[in-house]
């Protein structure tokens, strides 16, 4: 399901890095939010804290999900639960701490040895590696192998797929062409990374960047050995720098990790390694995979996307199965984008399309408040600094459609007895056609007449995310789900409403909006060294995209979730909105 | 007999769905949230919220009235059964004369088309085809649009079926002493086409026709279930159906119904297809 | 007999031929009326344009769609190299051709899901012969009584039930509410032969059901018009024991049309039961190949289409060659 990436925001982290708290590791850090710390299992319980509580090793997760990674190979994979389960097998220079709540947002180094040494016109990072880092053969991690790694995101041509960001700050004229394509004989040509020892590490970037260690911490930005190296074959047996090692990988159908001997617990201040062996089965059927997990025959789904309608029933009607649920936020948000096809370049008839939309109904074809999340204000989710929750300029949180509203927004326009428009739906997400059957049914009360347009939402990037194509089929609201990359307000909204983010193909930024001052917001806030600084300006940006009713906010989703009550040291990462799979154990030694 | 009345009311109440709805249901596209359990997804109501206002019912997330949505269900389920029906007999009747009657090279090149199209994996291909033939065209809005697409796709792969019928009598037919004897006579082709094979191809042509429409409906209705049917918020039984597969443990009601639906239609119409064949072709009972 | 072999096959493979090419001038043609880049289908999220480029080059869109099919065929029969500069990737004959949509091989993934087909079209098959022929022929044989009435009803009310609605049907009522079945997860018979064997019947008796009438009704109306020909009325005079009247005579003529229909019905079917595997969560052909038509996955349309095809020509083949000894008025020439 999820197609997008996410991360959510950290309250103090742009350029220092919360250093102190995590660098003990495990969540018993996990309180300061004043909710459970005591472990006991219950409704909602692995939201605010730790359930189950445990440093005891032994036993085999088993670990399920409805739906394949898209790739193993770090640098590949885009899905939300493949970057968190990057985390037994890839480790990079800085990852985000293991603890919940706000304190998962928080980067501690990993790889790293210590928070990098920043130059004055913080142009230039260098990290010193720790000692006795490994990978799963037994050769020790250098730096080489590291920028060997974050090369192989220029190789694009090669290894799709995947978030192509450091290039943007490294090389943004792209002069390095990948390492397949390298004229230096240890294909380590990548200028502006450089690699004065084994132990270090120096980056130099074009332009000052308060995301830039963010971007060192997604997957493709760790260490890959040259020798081993497959290129598009490569997820078939990637390396591993973490506690487990992949032992079998078979596509479709299952994968399976085993402790990597080489990896030394005294170097990771982030993962537990608690049991002996994880696997991974795929399943084509979301039912059954529900009822294993109420029987407790699976673990966990990593997918994380909530149980099927049915599962749902079940679970909340009985409370022994209930406490053992959580229902968190999963940094999505699900929108429709109003784009400017006439006569939505109106922003009149915008806020009359806004203003028509009927909450509940949006809220209910994505599946109600418990598994579809809910009724979204505005466009900056609930985790990321700068938002608001009371944010509510459409006054949508009552939950009815404001007819009057529309009209009065439709007479403006000069449009007051309506008008058509078309709204587009991927059409494997039943979900997503659902609700744009619930648009479509208010708009028409109001007098706009919606045509539905189905497509398939794998061509996404040449359909609805190209802007020439959405004009030529008169595509005016684009029903669409987004969560940040990384946990800033630039990683979550910039390619939505920067008007430099608009390219001919896979384009974000739906409205097209190109509004001088939302670009002058987002290159302040991306320079400010002080995250409370820099959040005053995403909440400007925020009422921004808002007061131009350029997007129609329909939930901050949630899914509601269940785990094996034999699991140990559970709890929701706040970055991906999951379970933070690296910390799992199992108490029965099984 | 039996089958003839339901097949009659089928068509009356099809006709009749905007009138129907308007006494005893709800606009196809009007929503109900008020009768949805938000925290399921499921209706309030008992038996899927069948009460007095809802005849048949609400759907699930939205509550919309089921009762309106199987009958405009039956407008697009049966148009499209018939035209398509209508569209294979049309072309089978006329590549099955041509191949029958003129043999030689036109029955090889024909019959031939027709092992090829019977040899492809047609609900593969008519997914397909569905999905990029155009959803609306001329003045027609995209409902009717995609009935006329689904007309032509089923249309056109059910043609084979009648074809290779029409040719094997024509082949037989061609040798009986009648035409040998009208052909002596200095009778032109046109003539023994028209006059002499055509009405006594009729009756076969007509039993096959009638017992393809509800084929026709099965593959309307699995078509929708595969998601590449009328758009929405059109209803259609198949795609009622689909909707129904994430809900059909904890509301089978919605399941039900349209699947009900369906297996009385495509019954009715076999019975009514078998009764004729009997009527038709005493031989056959 | 050889001759007649040797020109079948012929005719066989160009049938396949004209049918891959076909295909793949409608499935090239898709994404050309849909305006949009079938490289673009292959990278998801980024549109990164060295990715779009890459693939372009490593999949050899940019050749006109001549030179592309005329690369499948290669592959088909030579195996074909899909390289982009340095990157190099081998697919051995019989080449079906690269997913990158899923990043694998066409022909390994779809030998994958063959067995699940396989197992889903043979056990059905199996039981639909032996409940529709047996219902058919008992029916004939007591026309016009009770159960003959009763039999029929069944069938008619059989052929005239969508398998997308009684298989949610036999589902709710035997996985949810009685909770006698697990729910749909296909395990191979290698692996645990008691789990595929319960996880397979469901799908097999519903689909058998299915079949099973048709068969029924084709079997009665068969033995109906045989019992009444001279020969079968020549035996019975002839004083010739009931059994052997129908066993012998009546019997092996009237079901000379049922082998027919069977071999289209199987050959239909082993090139992927859409609709059986979708509701049944089976992963097979059917189900592969309708993931791949939403997502325009070419080469996997192209192999199921190619797989499916082959079946289905197969099956007419062997259908033909039996024919000929069971009936022995028809000649092979």
């Amino acid at each position: 399901m999820a197609s997008k990436k996410r991360v959510m925001a950290a309250a103090g982290v742009a350029i220092t890095l919360g250093l102190t708290t995590a660098a003990c590791g495990g969540g018993s850090d996990s309180d300061d939010k004043g909710g459970n710390s005591g472990g006991a299992a219950g409704y909602n319980a692995a939201i605010t804290g730790v359930v189950n509580p445990s440093t005891t090793k032994g036993g085999t997760l088993n670990l399920w999900s409805s739906q394949d990674a898209d790739s193993w190979d770090p640098v590949r994979g885009y899905y939300a639960f493949v970057w968190n389960l990057n985390r037994l097998y890839t480790r990079k220079l800085v990852d985000y701490s293991a603890a919940p709540g706000k304190d998962g947002l928080k980067l501690t180094p990993d790889l790293a040895a210590a928070e990098p040494e920043v130059s004055a016109d913080k142009l230039t990072y260098t990290f010193k590696l720790r000692d006795g880092i490994k990978f799963d053969d037994g050769s020790p991690i250098t730096s080489k192998d590291i920028k060997y790694g974050i090369e192989r995101v220029w190789a694009s041509d090669v290894l799709s797929g995947g978030p192509v960001y450091l290039p943007g700050i490294l090389d943004p004229d792209k002069t390095y062409k990948g390492p397949y394509k390298d004229t230096d004989p240890n294909k380590l040509g990548l200028k502006s990374v450089t690699t004065p020892d084994d132990k270090t590490i120096s980056f130099k970037l074009t332009k000052p960047s308060g995301d830039f260690l963010y971007l060192l911490a997604m997957p493709g930005s760790g260490p890959v050995p040259q020798k081993r190296d497959t290129g598009a074959q490569y997820g078939k047996k990637p390396a591993s720098s973490g506690p487990y090692m992949f032992k079998d990988i078979q596509p479709g159908k299952s994968a399976s990790w085993v402790r990597n001997p080489n990896w030394d617990p005294a170097t990771d201040p982030i993962r537990k390694a608690l049991p002996d062996a994880i696997n991974l089965t795929i399943t084509t059927n979301a039912d059954d995979l529900d009822s294993r997990l109420l029987a407790g025959t699976a673990d966990l789904d990593v997918g994380q996307v909530g149980v099927q309608a049915a599962a749902r029933t079940k679970l909340l009607s009985d409370p022994n199965l209930k406490k053992n649920a959580d229902n968190p936020v999963s940094g999505f948000l699900r929108y429709a984008g109003i784009t400017p096809v006439a006569p939505l370049d109106n922003i009149e008839c915008r806020k009359a399309v806004i203003y028509a939309a009927d909450p509940t109904a949006l809220q209910a074809a994505f599946g109600g408040p418990l598994a579809a999340g809910d009724i979204g204000t505005s466009m900056l989710p609930e985790n990321i600094a700068g938002s608001d929750a009371n944010y509510d300029p459409f006054n949508r949180k009552q939950g009815k459609p404001q007819v009057d509203k529309a009209k009065e927004a439709l007479t403006a326009c000069g449009k007051p007895n309506g008008f058509d428009l078309t709204i587009t739906a991927r059409n494997n997400r039943a979900q997503e056609v659902k609700a744009a059957e619930a648009l479509q049914a208010s708009l028409k009360a109001v007098g706009i007449n919606a045509k539905i347009d189905q497509y398939d939402g794998a061509q996404q990037a040449s359909i609805t995310g190209s802007p020439d194509n959405v004009k030529k089929k008169g595509y005016g609201i684009i029903m669409a789900a987004w969560a940040a990359d990384y946990p800033t307000g630039s990683g979550y909204m910039q390619p939505l409403s920067d008007s430099r983010f608009i390219p001919a193909n896979g384009n974000y930024n739906l409205p097209e909006i190109k509004d001088p001052a939302i670009d002058e917001l987002f290159d302040k806030a991306n320079v400010e060294p002080d995250p409370t600084k820099a959040a005053e300006y995403y909440k400007q940006i925020n009422t921004k995209i808002m007061e131009g009713a350029y997007y129609l906010p329909v939930v901050s989703a949630k899914a509601l979730n269940y785990r094996n009550p034999r699991l140990t040291n559970v709890y929701i990462h706040d970055t991906f909105g999951q379970v933070d799979f690296q910390a799992l154990g199992v108490n029965d030694g099984k | 007999m039996a089958g003839a009345i339901v097949v009659i009311f089928l068509i009356i109440v099809a006709v009749l769905a905007p009138v129907l709805t308007k006494w005893f249901g709800h606009p196809i596209d009007e929503y109900h949230i008020d009768q949805i359990d938000p925290t399921f997804s499921t209706p309030i109501g008992k038996f899927g919220g069948i009460s007095r206002e809802f005849l048949f019912g609400v759907e699930p997330t939205s509550g919309r009235d089921v009762f309106s949505r199987i009958l405009y269900g039956a407008q697009t389920s049966l148009s499209v059964a018939f035209l398509s029906a209508l569209l294979s007999t049309f072309l089978g009747t006329i590549f099955g004369l041509a191949a029958g009657f003129l043999g030689g090279w036109v029955d090889a090149v024909i019959s031939r088309v027709m092992d090829f199209l019977l040899a492809f994996p047609q609900l593969l291909f008519a997914i397909a085809l569905v999905s990029v033939l155009p959803d609306s065209f001329l003045f027609f809005g995209d409902r009717w649009s995609r009935v006329f697409v689904l007309v032509g796709v089923i249309g056109f792969f059910g043609w084979p079926y009648i074809g290779r019928i029409v040719r094997g009598q024509t082949l037989s037919l061609r040798e009986r002493e009648f035409v040998e004897a009208s052909r002596s006579m200095g009778a032109r082709s046109g003539r023994i086409l028209f006059k002499e094979l055509l009405p006594n191809l009729a009756a076969p042509i007509l039993v096959y026709a009638t017992l393809i429409i509800p084929t026709n409906i099965l593959t309307e209705a699995a078509l929708s279930f595969l998601g590449v049917g009328i758009p929405p918020p059109n209803p259609s039984w198949g795609g009622m159906l689909s909707d129904a597969v994430t809900f059909y443990s904890i509301d089978p009601m919605y399941m039900i119904i349209p699947g009900g639906m369906i297996f009385i239609t495509v019954l009715a119409f076999n019975l009514f297809g078998d009764g004729l064949r009997d009527a038709l072709d005493p031989k056959a009972r | 007999m050889l001759a007649y072999l040797i020109r079948r096959l012929f005719n066989a493979v160009i049938t396949l031929l004209v049918v891959t090419a076909v295909t793949f001038g409608i499935f090239f043609l898709v994404p050309k009326a849909t305006g949009s880049d079938p490289a673009l289908l292959y990278i998801g999220k980024t549109s990164d344009a060295a990715s779009v480029e890459g693939i372009r080059i490593k999949m050899g869109l940019n050749d006109p769609i001549v030179v592309q099919y005329g690369k499948f065929l290669k592959g088909l029969v030579a195996g074909r190299d899909y390289a982009n500069g340095p990157d190099v990737q081998h697919c051995p004959a019989p080449c079906l051709g690269y997913s990158f949509k899923t990043d694998q091989e066409v022909t390994p993934l779809l030998m994958g899901d063959l067995p699940v087909t396989l197992s889903l079209a043979l056990g059905a098959a199996v039981l639909w012969l032996i409940i529709g022929i047996s219902t058919g022929v008992i029916s004939a044989l007591r026309r016009g009584t009770i159960l003959d009435r009763s039999v029929m009803g069944a069938a008619l009310a059989g052929v005239s039930l969508p398998i997308y609605f009684t298989g949610l049907l036999t589902s709710a009522i035997f996985v949810y509410w009685l909770g006698w079945l697990p729910q749909g997860n296909y395990v191979p018979f290698t692996e645990n032969p008691g789990e595929w064997f319960v996880q397979l019947l469901l799908p097999w008796i519903t689909l058998a059901f299915l079949f099973a009438a048709t068969y029924a009704r084709l079997t009665r109306a068969n033995m109906l018009e045989t019992l009444g020909e001279d020969y079968v009325r020549t035996a019975r005079a002839k004083g010739l024991r009931e059994r052997t009247v129908i066993g012998k005579h009546a019997l092996r003529s009237g079901l000379t049309p049922i082998v027919t229909i069977f071999g289209l019905d199987l050959g239909a079917l082993l090139g992927g039961a859409v609709l059986t595997e979708t509701v049944f969560n089976l992963r097979g052909l059917g189900y592969q190949a309708l993931t791949a038509i939403r997502g325009n996955d070419l080469p996997i349309i192209l192999g199921v289409t190619l797989i499916a095809a082959t079946f289905i020509v197969l099956a007419n083949l062997v259908v033909d060659l039996v024919y000929g000894f069971i009936d022995p008025r028809v000649r092979l020439a």
